[in-house]
C-alpha cells in the first residue's frame, strides 16, 4: 500500500513539474532602454503579434523580457532581436531555456 | 524668492544645454495615442497613430485662449535618435505640422490662414529621473508667429513595478517671449498606470494644468 502511495506521490510531482515548464521553451533577452511601463507595454504588444508567442512578462527591476513559445513554435534570436529593435529597444543579451 | 532660484537654476540649464524634452511623440509599432493638454494658455487635442516606433502621424486642434486662435493641423513626428542604456533611455524628436488655423482677435474676423510649425523635443530618463525640453515655432500666414519652449523635471518618490501606478512629481518651466505671461511655472504631479496617463498643476498664475493621455 504504502509503495503504491509513493508512486502516486512521484507521478504527481513529475506531473506538477512537467506543467510548470512551457512546452513551446522559453526565452530570455536583457534588454537596454526598459525604463517605464510605456517601454514594456510596447514589447508585449511587439511580441504579442507573434504566433510563436504565448505569453511575455516584463521585469522592469533586471531590465529583462521572459518570453513563453507556444508548442511546436521557435523564435531565433535573430527574430528576437529585430522584434526587440522594431519596438524601440536594444538586446543586451539572449538565452533560451525551458 | 526660492522659486524663483529654481527657475533661474532649471531655465539656465535648458539654454545651455538642451538635453530636455516633454513626453513620448511617438508610440510603439501600430499604436494609438490620444491626448489632451489644457494649459492657462490653451486646450489642445493630439491624435496620432505610430506605423512605426520612429514616427507618428496624426491630427492636432489647438485653441488659443487669449489669441483666439484656432489651429488644425497634420501633425508628423519623428524620432531621430534614441539612446538606449541598461538604466536609462534619452530620445530626441522633431515635431512638425501643417494645417490651417483662423482668428478672432481684434482685426482678425474669423481670419483664416495657412499654419505651419516646427520644433523639437528631447528628454532622458531612468526609473526615478526624468528631464526634458521642447520648443516650436508657429507661423499662420497673415495672421500671427511665435516661439515657446518648455522643460520639464521630474521626480519619482518611489519604483513600481510594470502594471503599479506610477507617480511622479514634475517642474515645468515655460517660456512665451511674446506672452503677457513670458514665464509660467508649474509645479504638477503625474500618475500613469495601464494606458493611462494624467498630468495635475497649478502655475504660478493660479491656472490649472491638466493633462490626459490615452495609449492603445
Amino acid at each position: 500500500m504504502n509503495k503504491i502511495l509513493s508512486t502516486v506521490a512521484i507521478l504527481i510531482a513529475l506531473s506538477t513539474t512537467a506543467h510548470s515548464a512551457h512546452p513551446g521553451g522559453t526565452i530570455y533577452a536583457g534588454v537596454n532602454g526598459l525604463v517605464c511601463d510605456f517601454c514594456a507595454r510596447a514589447l508585449e504588444k511587439t511580441f504579442g503579434k507573434e504566433e510563436a508567442v504565448e505569453s511575455i512578462n516584463v521585469d522592469l527591476d533586471e531590465k529583462t523580457i521572459i518570453v513563453h513559445l507556444n508548442e511546436g513554435h521557435t523564435l531565433d534570436s535573430k527574430i528576437v532581436t529585430q522584434l526587440i529593435t522594431d519596438a524601440g529597444y536594444d538586446v543586451r543579451n539572449i538565452s533560451y531555456g525551458e | 524668492m526660492r522659486l524663483l532660484l529654481l527657475f533661474q537654476v532649471v531655465f539656465g540649464l535648458v539654454l545651455v544645454n538642451p538635453s530636455f524634452g516633454i513626453a513620448r511623440p511617438v508610440s510603439y509599432p501600430g499604436g494609438w495615442t490620444l491626448m489632451t493638454m489644457n494649459d492657462g494658455d490653451k486646450n489642445s487635442v493630439h491624435a496620432h497613430y505610430s506605423p512605426s516606433a520612429k514616427t507618428s502621424i496624426g491630427y492636432k486642434f489647438e485653441y488659443w485662449r487669449d489669441k483666439e486662435l484656432t489651429l488644425h493641423a497634420l501633425q508628423i513626428n519623428r524620432l531621430m535618435k534614441r539612446w538606449n542604456r541598461t538604466e536609462s533611455q534619452g530620445n530626441f524628436y522633431i515635431k512638425s505640422g501643417v494645417g490651417v488655423a483662423y482668428s478672432d482677435l481684434g482685426v482678425f474676423d474669423n481670419e483664416t490662414g495657412a499654419s505651419a510649425f516646427t520644433g523639437i523635443a528631447v528628454d532622458w530618463e531612468d526609473r526615478r529621473r526624468f528631464i526634458s525640453y521642447e520648443n516650436r515655432f508657429t507661423d499662420i500666414d497673415g495672421i500671427d508667429d511665435f516661439f515657446q519652449q518648455s522643460a520639464r523635471i521630474g521626480w519619482a518618490p518611489y519604483q513600481g513595478d510594470y502594471g503599479d501606478l506610477h507617480t511622479w512629481l514634475m517642474l515645468q518651466i515655460e517660456h512665451m517671449p511674446e506672452a503677457n505671461e513670458e514665464h509660467t511655472v508649474t509645479p504638477l504631479v503625474r500618475f500613469f498606470k495601464d494606458v493611462h496617463l494624467l498630468e495635475l498643476g497649478v502655475n504660478n498664475h493660479n491656472k490649472i494644468l491638466f493633462n490626459y493621455i490615452f495609449r492603445y
